[in-house]
């Protein structure tokens, strides 16, 4: 049996192992979660259907052919979806593929067999193709049921979909893998951290032109259909993998299979060169640069903790021990962990496009009281989501990422209560910097009115408890002290859990306010001292839902930290 | 200083320890010897609180390890076999982490911090990621970090692994200097002749029980064929097997 197998088939009872353990879990832990992820798929689906159907209608409303046009700018947004999803999986698999190939305990027990280097990279190379690629599934299988709903697709066109889907996530993880190949030959360890966040600063540049493609306010203007056509014509470019997947798809629908049969060859003949490609490149230049990266002088030319960090512990002097120890070493880690900060940089480019965009849907164009409710609504629904993402993917994995460490915290002289109330207000101190001003500058910049702005104030300031809570809690609940990677810590259940009901306690609050927003805008003349009842209830029911949000999952993951045993 | 009144601990049906009944006084070099699985880390992780009692008690310094974790915690000091640290801080860093763990004042944070690193022979790595280090150099780093806040009682779990024979040396006259200042020594291990060199006391656990505790003498007084610590260990041992 081939080494590659051999290995596999381990991976694979490990799989077995973990999906057995899933029967020792909790019933309700698992039926929660998989309702959740249930309605997650489903809402995905609605929320892909009915932007598909809508942009049919708008062809519509353009007039010269309907069904035409719905079809072109459908299709051309599929491709600007492909070509983002496709950059996207290249800066994943960089960062899995590093993780995966030179920094995995596992990678140790490996290189001292006799297992040739090629046999090592194929193996590595379906794992990070696992753990980069499963969202992809996961979210992408309700857009494709959802394009294919709406445009009346055959039965040929889920077939391709599925077929294509395997060759398209391996050309970008044969990319991303021969990057960091090459990377971690070519540049010192020192500067990989600067190679992840030029990376970075590249994919930041990508949204920004996936964005400017996307910009909703330029479909209200008259040259509609030339504007997205001028600004997408690069996605169809012939030479981009994520073209011959869409237009195979594409083809598949209008059951043109000749042309569907050539794009499925050449995208897998494309992915069967890479894999070849990178496992050649792999097999020559790995282990000169694993034993670059392992053989380096540890030596630092500047000592660390001189710097800002060095003096983190001055400025919070004022905070008690143990709190403020506990406080310096969280912060110290998150910055000298490049996963975090490489995926920070990438979530602020993104908050800056967002922001930079503001100014455009602020202006005077919007002025009924209807529209500037509209707005104003989903400006807090931005602000609440980036919120939940800030506190899903930062700060549930922090009691987690306490690991095989946690023996130190066990034995030192506080209470788990206190450990837990620490991670709570890092967790809203931090957040509420980034989101309350988020709230108070986007306000600003869409100009909406002063109710509108302190009601976003309030609910995004009582988010930040109830978010931090619910993830701090669900991270005290449902630990994973064996995995380093707060990546794959926030992939699990428990993590899954914490999104799933980050983004319900978002839609209540949310929902709450549109509500009483809209209704004011509406019935504002008829009914005025309504409102402020009203409006009394929504500011109870948000500040009810916050402390319950909060306190809950905190007393609950404080009763299973006590009851652990280490 | 050490005192455990029939300390069990069963995970489902297996008992790991069962019954066991100890009392180590201060200033006391305690060994505890037993063979792989016997139950030595599942004590000492009872003793240290990681792990719940399934009966009985550990008292540390007149603390209950389960009723008063806090005050019972502040006396000790406790150094693992695998030394798993926060690899992102330096050495410096992770000493003032665990001193501010302790509510160590600045002056005695300054101080000892130094003190311990030059100590442990860590001074030229201390701004040094741990990630950097070799197992050696992180079980000295656990080491310093351990005695950092002056601790009452120390629990040493298998400490030799990864240090070298002039390091071993150290530990052992470090320890064995601690003792004489006070310091109550409880420490699980294999190197029997080590153990014969510096215990005041031992105990041989096997399947979770507590076969002897006494002097190595008196114990060696109950075997058949006195010789070794070694000789006698596995006499007791594969007896209590048979």
């Amino acid at each position: 049996m081939s080494q590659v197998l051999v290995i596999f088939r381990a991976k694979l009872r490990m799989a077995r192992h973990e999906v057995a353990s899933i029967r020792d879990q909790s019933k309700l832990k698992v039926t929660v979660i998989t309702v959740f992820a249930s309605g997650l798929w489903l809402a995905a689906f609605g929320f892909f259907f009915a932007g598909f159907n809508w942009l049919i209608e708008f062809g519509g409303e353009a007039g010269s052919d309907p069904l035409k046009l719905g079809d072109i700018i459908m299709a051309r947004m599929l491709g600007v979806l492909a070509l983002a999803v496709f950059f996207m999986l290249i800066f994943s698999n960089v960062l899995v593929s590093f993780a995966t190939l030179y920094r995995s305990r596992e990678v140790t027990y490996l290189l001292q067999t006799p297992v040739s280097f090629r046999a090592f990279f194929m193996a590595r190379f379906w794992e990070c193709i696992t753990f980069s690629s499963w969202a992809l599934a996961f979210l992408g299988s309700p857009l494709i049921l959802a394009y294919g709903r709406s445009s009346q697709a055959s039965w040929s066109f889920y077939v391709a979909a599925a077929a294509f889907f395997i060759p398209f996530i391996i050309v970008p993880a044969s990319i991303g893998c021969l990057i960091t190949l090459i990377l971690a030959r070519v540049f010192p360890q020192q500067r990989m951290r600067v190679m992840i966040g030029l990376a970075a600063i590249a994919v930041g540049l990508l949204f920004l032109y996936i964005q400017d493609v996307l910009d909703v306010t330029r479909l209200s203007q008259d040259a509609v259909l030339a504007v997205v056509m001028d600004a997408t014509v690069q996605t169809q470019s012939p030479l981009l993998p994520s073209y011959w997947a869409t237009r195979g798809m594409l083809a598949a629908a209008e059951q043109n299979y000749g042309e569907c049969l050539f794009q499925f060859l050449l995208l897998l003949s494309n992915a069967l060169m890479l894999v070849w490609l990178a496992a050649e490149v792999a097999h020559r230049i790995f282990y000169p640069g694993y034993s670059f990266l392992a053989g380096q002088d540890k030596t630092r030319s500047k000592p660390l903790g001189k710097g800002i960090l060095g003096r983190l512990d001055g400025f919070l002097r004022w905070l008690p021990n143990p709190s403020r120890a506990l406080v310096v070493k969280d912060i110290k880690l998150f910055w000298r962990d490049p996963t975090q900060w490489s995926q920070f940089v990438i979530f602020f480019g993104i908050l800056a496009i967002y922001i930079a965009n503001l100014h455009g849907v602020g202006s005077s164009r919007y002025t009924t009281d209807m529209w500037r409710s509209w707005i104003a609504c989903l400006n807090i629904g931005s602000c609440t989501l980036v919120l939940a993402t800030l506190t899903s993917r930062f700060v549930f994995p922090l009691v987690s990422l306490e690991g095989r460490r946690f023996w130190i915290l066990g034995l030192a002289p506080f209470t788990f209560q206190q450990l837990v109330r620490q991670k709570f207000w890092l967790s809203v101190c931090t957040t509420s910097l980034f989101t309350v001003g988020l709230a108070i500058l986007s306000g600003k910049m869409l100009n909406i009115p002063p109710i509108h702005f302190w009601l976003s104030i309030y609910s995004v300031s009582m988010a930040n408890f109830g978010l931090a809570g619910l993830a701090v809690g669900l991270g005290t609940l449902y630990p994973n002290f064996h995995e380093d990677n707060p990546a794959r810590i926030v992939s699990g259940m428990g993590g899954t859990l914490n999104f799933l009901l980050s983004v319900m306690y978002i839609a209540v609050i949310v929902g709450a306010q549109t509500f009483i927003l809209q209704w004011r805008a509406v019935e504002r003349y008829t009914h005025p001292e309504t409102f402020w009842w009203a409006l009394g209830i929504v500011l109870v029911l948000i500040t009810m839902l916050s402390l319950a949000s909060a306190l809950i999952p905190l007393h609950v993951g404080l009763r299973n930290l006590r009851n652990m045993e280490f | 200083m050490i005192q455990t009144e029939k300390l069990t601990k069963q995970f489902g049906d297996n008992t790991a320890v069962a019954s066991l009944t100890l009392k180590i006084g201060a200033g006391e070099f305690f060994c505890f010897l037993g063979p792989n699985g016997a139950g030595k880390t599942t004590t000492i992780k009872m003793l240290t609180g990681l792990l719940h009692p399934t009966e009985g008690r550990a008292i540390l310094g007149g603390h209950d390890i389960q009723k008063e974790p806090v005050e019972a915690k502040q006396l000790i000091g406790y150094i693992p076999d695998a030394p798993f640290l926060y690899e992102k801080l330096t050495g410096r860093e992770f000493m003032q982490f665990v001193a501010g763990l302790y509510r160590m004042t600045e002056s005695q944070i300054a101080d000892n911090t130094e003190r311990f690193l030059e100590l442990f022979g860590l001074d030229g790595v201390s701004d040094q990621l741990i990630e950097d280090y070799s197992h050696g150099m992180r079980q000295k780093l656990s080491f310093a970090a351990c005695f950092l806040h002056n601790p009452s009682i120390v629990i040493v779990d298998e400490p030799w692994v990864g240090l070298d024979p002039k390091n071993i040396r150290f530990v052992k006259n470090f320890l064995r200097q601690k003792t004489r200042e006070g310091v109550t020594v409880f420490m699980s291990t294999h190197t029997l002749s080590i153990a014969e060199e510096v215990a005041d006391c031992i105990g041989i656990i096997n399947d979770g029980k507590l076969l002897y505790t006494g002097t190595v003498e008196e114990v060696r007084a109950v075997a058949k064929n006195p010789g070794t610590l070694e000789d006698i260990f596995l006499e007791l041992t594969q007896e209590d097997d048979g």
